[in-house]
């Protein structure tokens, strides 16, 4: 065990620091246009897409190094990249699964963020049993046709391309009739409509396919290959971004104790009150075992570890934390912690919420809610976790017959 | 950064692991139950041949020079033995006097605790349920050129087979800690029956015990050093009583069937069993993390000790309340064994400080 950062992570470190300081944005960025040329110079600095592999334009890069990174973006406050998806686990699903002339489309683009990227898999009627997806690819031909509905689509608005799911094949049991496209979202058959969420903003949408085209050059993998593939696109989404969860988390504590200074009760700063320090205290604890295990698992995926099913421990642990987090911190707040505008100047308070946005606790706590359902519900993670790291028994299920 | 063990690190916890399970099964921990003593002398001769007891003492003393990821490694398995046995008040204040005591202090007592010739235990609360300074009320006076003191110290772990007592005390305006021989005139040990039998507790009367010249620990610091060094000692040993009772649940649930199936195969039963991991998991972090950090002076290592404490406080009793549960009926019996670990855990919890005790010391840290 040696939980020390090494000279050379340490001198990342700090050279990550500076440039940050130097070269994050003192203002909002409010276009899209704003976005991509803050990515883009992200990109230039070698900051976008560490993690693959050099002959595709990464570098790669260790995983603490980008673990480093994202810390140190959270810590700077620094707007995210623009295309997280398609370079979270998009471009690497293509350079898993796809074809040389794929991957020489479609990869520098993704990390440029010419190309922005979206992922096509929740249905309306297919959330934890997304292989019950109804969406249809037909061949016909020349091409395939997809009719069908997505729903939860982070960023379909502003996406050139998605990663889609369609049943190619309604006569083999249903996780076998799957398979995975690249589906041009700029086309007639495709519409786009923002979802509006509980925190009052969009940042999903419904995509409407009508007789939408996807060439036959931009089906990834076989047919019939795509629920393993969303097997492996789904593994990339889990736990990669812990320590800037963590790093979050705790420049929100140090707001939240600020506040506990200013408000006062029965005469007294909060922070003096016994429950509060109670309160506190505990979730303080739970914080710093997230950062704790983060650290943890960083570790092992340095050693080269592949996580796998474990990683939805870590999904299961931050995302429930998150919410009993935020869930204290408006307790301790009361009605101050709701206020989004108005109110007295000297009591406003603000925190920068785990999407990563500038934002309200009010906007915290809700988005908070998110994180037990997406990319996995929690009861889907302990399923995973029962079967797969326990090795308890499956269940009996109903679902193994022809679609 | 490496959170993982060494080859070093876990060649010790397999072989700790091999010996316990050999030679401390659950039926030995029972014998030690219904036994006066409570522990083993052969046990502790064994401990001492396998380099335990001297694991983080220097190796002039006889001992391997390691440190408290070591230690805690130690107390897992300890803990996932339910051993009864006085190891950590033992380690704890022979790790004390190594750090603090004087070359007197350190050949009197830390060759004799490596080679299991002596027991040490701490004597930390007295009146006030509080492990803190703040509530040391035995005093220190000094009489014709002899220190004596004069207090009660309770709930004082191992400290009736103890050779030697840490002892804090009010000496004029501050407080020290003290090296009390337990076989002193005016040294009273009263065991008291408690929940654990594998953890055995005693009331320690100082009515006038006179200690020699040499006793005081010369550095400040002390108390400190034994609170956050015991609360991590009893993290691990509550980590390592956790995992055994995740692994019985798990087991349990695979096996047991009811309306035909396993009932780990219901969602009731693996989303709980999920929910446990979870926990052994971040217990684990916690506990290495507090650990090594203490280990080697990080800027948090107390509020890290603290936070290990505090959290796998509530997370061993949960996991170890859960493995009952899981296993029904069946887990409420003496005669089953999952009881042995739950009460361990539980016995734990109160030591060195439970979880609402160091959120207090968290937020005293980390609010200033």
């Amino acid at each position: 065990m040696d939980l020390n950062l090494s000279p050379e992570d340490r001198a990342f470190r700090d050279q990550t620091r500076s440039w940050l300081e130097a070269n994050v944005p003192r203002v909002e960025l409010r276009t899209l246009e704003e976005r991509r040329a803050w990515h883009r110079r992200m990109f230039d600095a070698g900051y976008v897409g560490m993690g693959w592999p050099r002959e595709y334009g990464g570098q790669a890069a260790s995983p603490m190094k980008m673990a480093i990174v994202a810390a140190e973006m959270a810590r700077a406050n620094a707007p995210a990249p623009i295309n997280g998806l398609g370079i979270g686990f998009i471009g690497p699903t293509i350079i898993i699964h796809g074809t040389e002339p794929q991957k020489q489309r479609y990869l520098k683009k993704i990390l440029s963020a010419e190309e922005i990227w979206c992922q096509l898999y929740s249905e309306p009627n297919s959330g934890s049993d997304l292989a019950s997806l109804r969406t249809r690819a037909e061949d016909k031909g020349e091409f395939f046709s997809v009719n069908g509905q997505k729903i939860w689509t982070s960023g379909g608005h502003i996406s050139d391309w998605g990663i889609l799911l369609a049943r190619t094949d309604p006569g083999v049991a249903k996780h076998k009739g799957i398979s995975c496209f690249l589906l041009n979202m700029r086309q007639p058959g495709v519409e786009v409509r923002p979802l509006k969420q509980i925190t009052g903003s969009a940042e999903f949408n419904e995509v409407f396919m009508t007789n939408a085209r996807v060439e036959k050059s931009d089906l990834i993998g076989r047919l019939g290959q795509g629920w393993e593939i969303a097997q492996t696109t789904l593994g990339f989404e889990r736990g990669g971004n812990s320590m800037a969860r963590v790093t979050r988390y705790a420049s929100a504590f140090e707001r939240l104790i600020e506040a506990t200074k200013k408000l006062r009760r029965g005469g007294k700063p909060l922070l003096e009150d016994p429950v509060v320090r109670a309160k506190l205290g505990k979730v303080y604890a739970e914080m710093e075992v997230q950062r704790y295990a983060a650290l943890r698992v960083l570790s092992a995926l340095q050693k080269g570890d592949s996580p796998g099913a474990a990683s939805s421990i870590t999904k299961l642990s931050y995302s429930e934390f998150e919410k009993r987090y935020y869930e204290l911190c408006l307790e301790i707040l009361g009605p101050y912690g709701q206020v989004t505008d108005g109110g007295l100047e000297e009591s406003s308070l603000d925190v920068d919420s785990s999407s990563g946005v500038r934002s309200s606790w009010s906007y915290a706590f809700l988005w908070a809610r998110a994180g037990t359902i997406y990319s996995g519900s929690s009861e889907i993670q302990k399923n995973v976790i029962g079967e797969r790291v326990l090795g308890l028994p499956k269940e009996i299920r109903a679902d193994r017959v022809k679609f | 950064m490496d959170f993982s063990f060494s080859p070093d690190q876990q060649l010790l916890k397999n072989s700790a692991r091999g010996f316990l399970d050999e030679h401390v099964k659950p039926a030995h921990v029972r014998a030690l139950w219904d036994d006066g003593r409570g522990e083993s002398e052969a046990l502790w001769k064994e401990m001492a041949q396998l380099g335990w007891l001297g694991l983080a003492l220097p190796e002039d003393a006889g001992g391997s020079a390691l440190g408290l990821v070591e230690t805690a490694i130690l107390e897992e398995e300890l803990g996932r033995a339910a051993c009864p046995s006085p190891y950590l008040p033992t380690v704890l204040a022979a790790m004390a006097i190594d750090r603090f005591g004087s070359a007197a202090q350190k050949s009197r007592w830390l060759p004799a605790v490596a080679g299991g010739g002596a027991r040490a235990t701490v004597a930390l609360m007295e009146r006030e349920l509080d492990w803190g300074a703040g509530s040391v009320q035995t005093r220190a006076e000094e009489r014709g050129g002899k220190t004596v003191l004069t207090g009660v110290k309770q709930f004082v772990p191992w400290a009736h087979v103890a050779d030697v007592i840490l002892v804090p005390a009010v000496a004029g305006a501050s407080i020290a800690v003290y090296t009390v021989d337990a076989s002193a005139p005016g040294v009273t040990v009263t065991p008291l029956s408690s929940m654990d039998p594998g953890l055995r507790l005693s009331t320690v009367t100082l009515d006038g015990a006179t200690v020699a010249g040499e006793a005081r620990l010369p550095s400040a610091g002390v108390l400190e050093f034994l609170l956050e060094r015991g609360a991590v000692a009893a993290a691990a040993e509550m980590l390592g009583a956790a995992r055994r009772c995740l692994d019985m649940a798990v087991d349990y649930a695979k096996v047991r069937e009811q309306f035909g199936q396993p009932i780990g195969s219901f969602q009731a039963i693996r989303h709980k069993c999920a929910e446990m991991l979870l926990d052994v998991e971040n217990s684990h972090a916690a506990v290495y993390y507090a650990a090594w950090s203490l280990e080697h002076g990080a800027a948090d290592g107390a509020l890290s000790a603290s936070v290990a404490k505090a959290y796998v406080s509530e997370a061993a009793r949960k996991v170890c309340g859960d493995a009952i549960q899981v296993h029904g009926g069946i887990g409420f019996t003496w005669e089953y064994d999952l009881h042995l670990y739950f009460k361990r855990a539980k016995a734990l919890e109160p030591m060195f400080g439970d979880a609402d005790y160091h959120h207090e010391l968290i937020v005293r840290r980390v609010a200033r």
